[in-house]
């Protein structure tokens, strides 16, 4: 099997130093039967990337391999750069990402349900300490549309205006890499293609790299986005879910 | 503020509803059990430490009259059980056929005679000495006699046939509260006993020479004895009858009312440890109850970068939290409450029907805390076992 090989740990003309995400051959089982591997992608500031598989392929499992959430085999060739910190040497205790490093837009269960919208979206800045600029935050509340919002509780805006609160979140430390889990799934269909324009424009604004798990992608905003390959390989009664990084930069 | 305290706050004001019940069970718990103990405090141990104080409990009486020698009261005198002893006459001769008020209007005939000394614990500083008594406070009333005053003390005798009557100005140097000694009766000196005595069973005394030249027996027929403490009593009966001299205690239930009072304690304490172990069960499975609820909160919290220490807090500040308003509120409600039977049930003399002291008080407080403290531990626990992947895997 390709993945028990060996791997040149840095991608010819690449820089490690400069990339946000350098990863290879990084996985994790799923129960018993189904393995999801990275095999391998590298990701620099204003990268967007599109993980486009069909549910139940582990799209949600890459991203949390990426932010570090969902700890990862012992592959052999294992690469797992991060905002240039090797978090696969052992000999380093894993220091898990602040908000200016990684953003994450959950699918559902995105906000703190006894926190108001303002505080939801101010909480992982101060968790960091980091120092926000008012402007931006001012900025990226008026462009989700809901600074009239602020103040409410999560149970008392929609589905969608959660959605937005969580993007703004995410977003406010302007990280370096921003993770959403299929960010548009649970909105109102008028209202994705405009959510999906502004994830784009403000993750530019941002200068964040942004990897997007979505299934429906071919009339969304991220249509013309760089895809990373997706293909199932079955071996010894185990389905193996291989994601790559399909345009060569990997 | 810190970001755990501020979690901890808005979750608990988010659901006000079960925190609220949760305070409220606890001023269930809390509030009888501190009236309980106001009430043990006030009424009920007022009046069994009444009792266990009162000196008169503390008496052995000699049953039947001995013949007791100077080295005998000298070896109950160094026991550091005996609080008091002294030597006394025989009970037949413990009786004044009348006492008078010094302006001569009031009599009262058949007065009972206590012998005292220095040290007397029914008395005050002030000794009794030849010439100089006490007197009880039922006594005083009747004689309309008070401290300072002077009464006259009649001994009558019979010999062959003739009726002859001693007397003595005597002057008052103290009455016995009612508390201490209710019956009708003076307290005098050894040597004054003894007068009453010689005068009765010598024909030799007369009237005029009565109280001439008293000197001390070789032997005396009997005691008066107080034990330091009541549970000294039963040590000192059985080294008086180790030494063949029968006696009883005055309060036959003396040592009851030690074990009652005892008792009292255990089953105060033993309701406390109960109740406490009930609450701190229902503390601990509340807090965990209230994390499973935010599961998913909690596992975004971590995956929105807030550190494991952080996020255990969480459990024992809201648990500190419930319990001080829990406290608090018990408290607020136990207080007026306890003022108000203060008020409504009459209490006996100058006692309060049910009080608590600082030291209940800050006990409360202290117990509160580290109940709030270990209850919380199964909850942090959890907290720390929740992974950021769970929200990641329900969303």
């Amino acid at each position: 099997m390709a993945l028990r090989e060996a791997v040149p740990s840095a991608v010819p003309g690449t820089s490690a130093r400069q990339a946000v995400a350098e990863l290879r051959n990084l996985g994790c089982a799923l129960g018993s039967d189904l393995f999801v591997v990275i095999e391998s992608l590298t990701l620099f500031a204003g990268d967007v990337l599109v993980l486009d598989a069909p549910s139940g392929t582990g799209k949600s499992t890459v991203l949390g391999l990426m932010a570090g959430i969902i700890p990862a085999a012992d592959l052999q060739g294992r690469v797992q750069r991060m905002f240039g910190r090797d978090l696969a040497d052992p000999s380093r205790p894993f220091a898990p990402p602040t908000a200016a490093e990684l953003g994450f837009v959950l699918q559902t269960s995105t906000l703190i349900p006894y926190l108001s919208l303002a505080e939801n979206i101010d909480l992982p800045a101060a968790i960091a300490r980091c120092t926000v600029a008012a402007d931006w935050r001012a900025q990226l509340i008026r462009q989700l549309g809901i600074e009239t919002l602020l103040r409410r509780m999560p149970h008392q805006v929609s589905v969608g205006q959660r959605q937005r609160a969580a993007i703004a979140r995410a977003m406010l430390a302007r990280p370096r890499l921003l993770l959403m889990d299929e960010p548009v799934s649970a909105l109102d269909p008028s209202n994705v293609r405009r959510v999906e324009t502004l994830i784009l424009d403000l993750a530019r604004q941002a200068g964040a790299a942004v990897v997007l798990a979505s299934h429906q992608v071919d009339r969304s905003a991220f249509a013309a986005e760089r895809r990373a390959a997706h293909r199932v390989v079955h071996h010894q009664g185990v389905a193996y879910s291989l994601f790559h990084d399909a345009e060569g930069r990997a | 503020m810190t970001i755990p305290l501020r979690l901890a706050l808005r979750e608990l004001r988010h659901d006000w509803i079960a925190a609220l019940c949760f305070v409220a069970a606890l001023v269930g718990v809390l509030g009888p059990m501190l009236i309980i103990l106001a009430l043990k405090n006030g009424v009920i141990g007022g009046m069994v430490d009444r009792l266990v104080e009162d000196p008169a409990n503390r008496e052995i009486i000699a049953v039947g009259t001995g013949a007791y020698d100077p080295a005998f009261f000298d070896w109950l005198g160094q026991r550091p059980d005996v609080d008091f002893v002294s030597p006394a006459t025989r009970s037949i001769n413990a009786l004044a056929d009348g006492l008078r008020s010094a302006d001569g209007k009031k009599t009262e005939l058949s007065v009972p005679l206590i012998v005292s000394a220095p040290g007397d614990p029914l008395l005050g500083a002030v000794p009794v000495a030849a010439g100089k008594v006490w007197i009880t406070a039922a006594l005083a009333e009747k004689l309309g006699v008070t401290d300072g005053g002077g009464v006259t003390m009649f001994i009558g005798r019979e010999i062959s046939g003739r009726q002859e009557s001693a007397r003595v100005e005597l002057t008052v140097v103290g009455v016995v509260p009612s508390e201490r000694y209710r019956r009708a009766a003076l307290f005098l000196s050894l040597p004054d006993m003894l007068a009453v005595e010689r005068f009765r069973d010598s024909a030799a005394i007369t009237p005029d020479t009565w109280l001439d030249d008293i000197t001390s027996p070789s032997q005396f027929a009997s005691f008066r004895l107080y034990a330091r403490d009541l549970a000294d009593l039963e040590g000192v009966m059985q080294a008086l009858s180790g030494r063949g001299v029968e006696t009883r205690p005055r309060a036959e239930n003396a040592v009851l009312l030690l074990k009652f009072r005892s008792n009292l304690d255990l089953i105060y304490g033993l309701l406390a440890v109960l109740a406490l172990a009930g609450f701190w069960a229902a503390m601990a499975a509340n807090l965990r109850g209230m994390v499973e609820r935010r599961r998913l909160a909690f596992s975004l919290l971590r995956l929105i970068g807030l550190s494991g220490r952080a996020r255990m807090v969480i459990p024992l500040l809201q648990s500190l939290m419930l319990i001080g308003c829990g406290i608090g509120l018990s408290f607020a409600v136990v207080l007026p409450v306890l003022g108000v039977l203060n008020v409504v049930v009459p209490g006996a003399e100058s006692d309060v029907i049910a009080t608590l002291r600082w030291r209940d008080v800050l006990g409360a407080v202290g117990i509160g805390a580290l109940t709030a403290v270990t209850a919380a531990g199964w909850a942090m626990r959890a907290v720390a076992a929740i992974q950021s992947e769970e929200v990641l895997r329900n969303g």
